[in-house]
C-alpha cells in the first residue's frame, strides 16, 4: 500500500461540488447542474436518492375540473393553467404529478403493482428530462458530472443514468478524478423503511472492501458512500418509535445516530482524503475522523433549496469545505 | 384553484417505499416544549415585584393580556417563517434567505446574544427570587437569625454571581453530556416547576387576608420597624416616603406589561428547533398559542389570589419600600413573591417547595438559552462567518463542545456585568432581541413577494385572505406588535429605556455583529473562500 508520503509532486487544485438527496426535485437538479458555472467547480458529483417519493394524481372529475392533493389538503384545479402551475410546483418539490381520470385513480388506489409501474415510468421520465436539459449545459461548461444512486433508488435507475451519456454512473465503480480515486456506492445499512439498497453492516463492509481492492492507495481516495459514518455530526436524525413517530422528551425531539458502523470502521482503517455522504437530510455538516474530512451537505429538496458543498482540493488534500444553500 | 380542508391521512397521493417518511410529533410535545420556555416563575416574580412596586397604578391583569396578545402575534409571525423555512438556527436561517448577509448575521448575533443574556438573567434570579428569599423565609419562620443572615448574604452580589456561575457551568455540562440527558432533566424540572406552582396556588387559595396579616405581623414584625401592626405600618411608612396608589393608569399598565412580555418571548423559541422535526403547522400553532394562553391564565389566577390574600396596597407598599430602601419598612431580602408566600404559609416545608418551584421555572431557561445560543454559533460556523472550531462536534461526546463553552462563557460574562455593574442593570437586551425579531418579521411581510419561488412551497402558501399571503398579514401584525413593545421598552427607563447606557448596548451589539461579519469575510477571502456563496441562490434556468 502506498503511504501518504507518496502524494503527487505537482501542485494541483480541484474544486468539487457535491450535493445529494434531491429526491426528484427538478429545481434542485437544475441548480446542481448550474452550480458548476455559479461556483466555479471543476467536477459535479450528485449523491444518491435521486428518486422522488410520491405520485400526485390530478384526476379529472365529471364536471371537468381536476382534483388533487397538496400538503394534506384536497385541491380543485379549474383550468389548464392552474394544472400546469400546480404540476410545476409539485415537480419542483420532487413529486410526480400525473393526470388521469377519476376512474383510473380509483383503480390505481386498489392496485399496488400498477402504482409501482407508474412510479418506474415517472421516475425514468423525470431523469431523462433532466438529462436532456443538462446535456447542452454540461457541454458548454465542459465540467465532468457524476452521479450515484442511493438506498431509496430502485436498481433500474442505474441503467437510466448509465445510458444518459452526460452523467457518469458511479455505483460500485472506482473512478479517477485528477489523481484521486473515488469509490462510490448507494447501499446503506438497515433503515426502518426497508428500502431498495439496504444490507447488513457486514455486507456493506464487504461491498466497500471489494472496491478498495481496485484502489491503488486508499489514503488518496475519496469515499463517496451514501450512508454517513456512525456517530458523527453527519448521521444525527430524529429517533423514531415503532410507529415511525419522532420520540420526544419534555417536548424536545430526541436525536440518534443512524449512520453505518462499517463505513466508520473503514474510514478509520484506510484514512481516505475525503468522505462524501448523504442519506440523513438533517445531518448537514463537516466531520473529521482522523485525517479524513467527511461531508454531508444535508438536503432541503422540498423547499427547492439545493444544499451543497464546495470542496477545494489542493495537492491531494482537502484545503477547504464550504457548505452552501443555493 | 381552491383548497378543501380534509381529514388527516385522506391525501389523494401514492407513496412508495422510501426512507424519511415519518409521522408528525404530537401537539402535546410541542406544547410542553413551548410552555417550559415561558418561565411562568420569572413572570410571576417580576410582575409581582416590579408591577406594584415600580409601576403603581398599573393593572397587572390588563398588562399580561396585552403582552400575551402582542407575543401571540409575534409568535405566529415567527411560525410563518419556521414552517416556510424549517431549519434550526433561529432567525439566522430566515434572515440569510431574505436579507443582505451582513444584516442577517448582525440580527442573528444580536438575537443569540440576547438569549444568552436571558440565561444570565435566569442564573441571577435563581438565587435572588428562589434561594435567598427561601432561606430568609425559613429563617424567619424557624426564628433562626443565622438563616436570616444567610439568606441576606446569599442575596449579595458575590454569592449571586458565584451560584449563578456554578449553575451555568452545570448547565453546560448537561448540554455537553448529551441532549438526551438534557431533555430528560428538563422534563423533570418542568414537573417540579408545575407542582411548585400548584402548591403556591393551593396555599393562596387556602389562606385569607386576616390570616396573612396575622402571620405577617407575627413573623416579619420583629424584623421591621413600623410598629406591631407591620402589615398596615408598612403601608403608612411607604406613603410617608413617596408611595401612593394613584388608581389605574394606562401608561403604568403598559410599562408593567414589559415584565410579562419578557418571559413570554420563550413561547416562540420552538422556531429554533424547526430543523430537527418538520412539524405540521397545526402542532406548532397550538404549541406557541397554547403556551401563551396557559401562562397568562396561570398568572391571572395567581394575581387574583395574591390580591385577595395580601392586598394590592400592601404588596405595592412592601415592594416599593424594598426597592426604595424606606427606613424600617424594607424586608430583610427583596420581597419577591416567594418570600411573601412563604411567610403566608408559616411552613418551612411549603416555603421550600414553593421556592423550589420558582427555582425550577427559572432553571428551565438557563441551559435552554445556552442551547439556542450554541445552535446559532454552529450555524454561523457552518457558513464560515465564525471560526471553524465552533462548528465541530466532539468525537467523544457527540456534542458541540466548543460552541457550548463559548455560549456559556458569554452567559457568565453577562451575569457578571448584570450583577456587578449598572451597565446591564435593566433588561435592555430585550430591546436587542426584540429589534432583531421585529426586523425579521418585517422582512417576512415582503417575503412572499420577494421570494415567491420559496414561499410557494410553504404549506401556508395557499392561504390568502383577501388575496394577500397569510405570511404577509401575520408578519405585518407581528411587526406592529414588535414595534409597539420596542417603544414600550424604549420609554420604560426602569426595564430598558433609551439612556446613553441602553443605546450604547443596543447599537453596540448590532454594530459588533456587523464588524464580526466583515472581519470573517475578509479573513476567509484571504484564504480563497467567498462567504457570500453560502447564501446565494443558484439560478435555475
Amino acid at each position: 500500500m502506498f503511504s501518504s508520503r507518496h502524494r503527487r509532486n505537482s501542485t494541483s487544485r480541484l474544486t468539487l461540488f457535491f450535493a445529494t438527496d434531491v429526491h426528484g426535485s427538478t429545481v434542485c437538479f437544475k441548480k446542481f447542474i448550474n452550480a458548476a458555472k455559479f461556483y466555479g467547480a471543476d467536477v459535479l458529483i450528485l449523491g444518491g436518492d435521486v428518486s422522488g417519493k410520491m405520485v400526485v394524481p390530478i384526476a379529472r372529475q365529471p364536471d371537468g375540473t381536476h382534483l388533487s392533493s397538496f400538503a394534506g389538503k384536497t385541491v380543485r384545479l379549474d383550468s389548464d393553467e392552474e394544472i400546469a402551475n400546480f404540476s410545476r410546483r409539485v415537480a419542483d418539490m420532487g413529486f410526480y404529478p400525473q393526470r388521469m381520470t377519476e376512474g383510473e385513480f380509483t383503480e390505481l388506489q386498489a392496485d399496488p403493482e400498477r402504482q409501482h409501474q407508474l412510479f418506474r415510468q415517472l421516475i425514468t421520465e423525470r431523469i431523462e428530462e433532466w438529462v436532456q436539459w443538462a446535456r447542452p449545459r454540461l457541454a458548454e461548461t465542459g465540467v465532468k458530472c457524476y452521479a450515484a444512486p442511493g438506498n431509496d433508488d430502485e436498481f433500474f435507475i442505474d441503467d437510466v443514468i448509465g445510458r444518459s451519456g452526460v452523467i457518469e454512473l458511479l455505483e460500485m465503480q472506482v473512478v479517477e478524478i485528477d489523481g484521486l480515486e473515488m469509490l462510490s456506492t448507494g447501499w446503506s445499512n438497515a433503515t426502518p423503511w426497508k428500502t431498495e439498497r439496504e444490507c447488513s453492516e457486514d455486507e456493506l463492509k464487504a461491498k466497500i472492501s471489494e472496491m478498495l481492492t481496485r484502489v491503488r492507495d486508499p489514503a488518496l481516495a475519496i469515499f463517496n458512500i451514501h450512508v454517513p459514518p456512525y456517530q458523527t455530526a453527519l448521521d444525527q436524525c430524529p429517533e423514531l418509535d415503532a410507529e415511525l413517530r419522532p420520540v420526544h422528551h419534555g417536548g424536545n425531539p430526541v436525536m440518534t445516530s443512524a449512520g453505518s458502523t462499517a463505513v466508520r470502521e473503514l474510514i478509520e482503517t484506510y484514512r481516505p482524503v475525503l468522505g462524501l455522504h448523504g442519506h440523513i437530510h438533517e445531518g448537514r455538516g463537516v466531520a473529521h475522523i482522523g485525517p479524513t474530512v467527511c461531508v454531508n451537505p444535508g438536503s432541503n429538496y422540498s423547499e427547492g433549496v439545493l444544499n451543497g458543498s464546495l470542496i477545494r482540493l489542493e495537492d491531494g488534500r482537502v484545503a477547504d469545505v464550504q457548505l452552501t444553500q443555493g | 384553484m381552491s383548497t378543501i380542508p380534509g381529514e388527516a391521512g385522506s391525501e389523494r397521493v401514492f407513496l412508495r417505499k422510501a426512507s424519511g417518511l415519518i409521522k408528525s410529533a404530537s401537539n402535546t410535545d410541542v406544547f410542553i416544549f413551548d410552555i417550559g420556555l415561558v418561565s411562568v416563575g420569572i413572570g410571576l416574580g417580576g410582575l409581582l415585584l416590579y408591577g406594584p412596586g415600580v409601576y403603581m397604578g398599573g393593572d397587572l391583569f390588563i398588562a399580561v393580556l396585552l403582552a400575551g396578545a402582542a407575543m401571540m402575534l409575534i409568535g405566529l409571525g415567527m411560525l410563518c417563517w419556521t414552517v416556510t423555512i424549517p431549519r434550526s438556527g433561529g432567525i439566522y436561517v430566515f434572515a440569510s434567505r431574505s436579507l443582505w448577509p451582513p444584516l442577517a448575521f448582525m440580527l442573528s448575533f444580536a438575537e443569540a446574544s440576547a438569549w444568552l443574556f436571558y440565561s444570565a438573567f435566569a442564573a441571577y434570579y435563581v438565587t435572588t427570587i428562589g434561594i435567598a428569599p427561601a432561606v430568609t423565609t425559613i429563617g424567619i419562620i424557624a426564628h433562626s437569625q443565622s438563616l436570616i443572615t444567610a439568606g441576606t448574604d446569599l442575596a449579595s452580589k458575590g454569592w449571586v454571581f458565584g451560584i449563578g456561575t456554578a449553575l451555568e457551568i452545570f448547565g453546560a455540562w448537561l448540554l455537553i453530556s448529551g441532549m438526551r440527558r438534557f431533555f430528560l432533566s428538563q422534563k423533570i424540572v418542568f414537573a417540579v416547576a408545575v407542582v411548585g406552582t400548584l402548591i403556591l396556588i393551593g396555599a393562596l387559595a387556602a389562606s385569607s387576608r386576616s390570616s396573612f396579616i396575622h402571620t405577617y405581623n407575627t413573623l416579619m414584625g420583629p424584623h421591621l420597624n413600623v410598629g406591631r401592626d407591620a402589615y398596615h405600618g408598612t403601608i403608612v411608612a411607604a406613603s410617608h416616603h413617596g408611595w401612593s396608589n394613584p388608581g389605574f393608569t394606562w401608561s403604568q399598565t403598559l410599562k408593567a406589561s414589559n415584565w410579562a412580555f419578557l418571559p413570554l418571548i420563550g413561547a416562540a423559541f420552538s422556531i429554533s428547533i424547526g430543523g430537527e422535526i418538520k412539524q405540521v403547522t397545526r402542532g406548532q400553532s397550538i404549541g406557541i398559542v397554547g403556551a401563551i394562553i396557559w401562562s397568562v391564565i396561570a398568572w391571572i389566577v395567581v394575581f387574583v389570589l395574591v390580591y385577595h390574600v395580601m392586598g394590592y396596597n400592601f404588596l405595592s407598599a412592601t415592594t416599593y419600600s424594598s426597592l426604595n430602601s424606606v427606613p424600617g419598612a424594607s424586608t430583610p431580602v427583596t420581597p419577591w413573591i416567594t418570600l411573601l408566600a412563604g411567610i403566608m404559609t408559616n411552613s418551612t416545608v411549603l416555603t421550600a417547595l414553593i421556592a423550589l418551584g420558582f427555582i425550577a421555572w427559572v432553571w428551565l431557561w438557563l441551559p435552554s438559552q445556552v442551547a439556542y445560543g450554541n445552535r446559532a454559533i454552529m450555524a454561523w460556523s457552518l457558513d464560515r462567518v465564525f471560526p471553524d472550531r465552533f462548528g465541530r462536534v466532539s468525537e467523544r461526546t457527540h456534542t458541540p463542545v466548543a460552541a457550548i463553552a463559548l455560549a456559556t462563557l458569554m452567559a457568565i460574562v453577562f451575569l457578571g456585568l448584570f450583577t456587578f455593574t449598572t451597565y446591564f442593570l435593566s433588561v435592555v437586551f430585550i430591546e436587542v432581541g426584540l429589534a432583531a425579531w421585529t426586523i425579521t418579521l418585517a422582512a417576512g411581510t415582503l417575503f412572499p413577494y420577494r421570494r415567491p419561488d420559496l414561499y410557494e412551497k410553504s404549506p401556508i402558501s395557499g392561504v390568502r385572505p383577501f388575496g394577500v399571503p397569510v405570511m404577509t398579514i401575520v408578519c405585518a401584525l407581528g411587526t406592529i406588535a414588535g414595534v409597539a413593545y420596542f417603544l414600550d421598552l424604549w420609554f420604560d427607563s426602569f426595564a430598558a429605556g433609551h439612556s446613553w447606557h441602553s443605546l450604547s448596548i443596543l447599537l453596540g451589539w448590532f454594530a459588533g455583529g456587523f464588524v464580526i461579519y466583515w472581519i470573517m469575510k475578509l479573513y476567509r477571502a484571504r484564504h480563497g473562500v467567498n462567504v457570500d456563496l453560502a447564501f446565494k441562490d443558484i439560478p435555475v434556468e
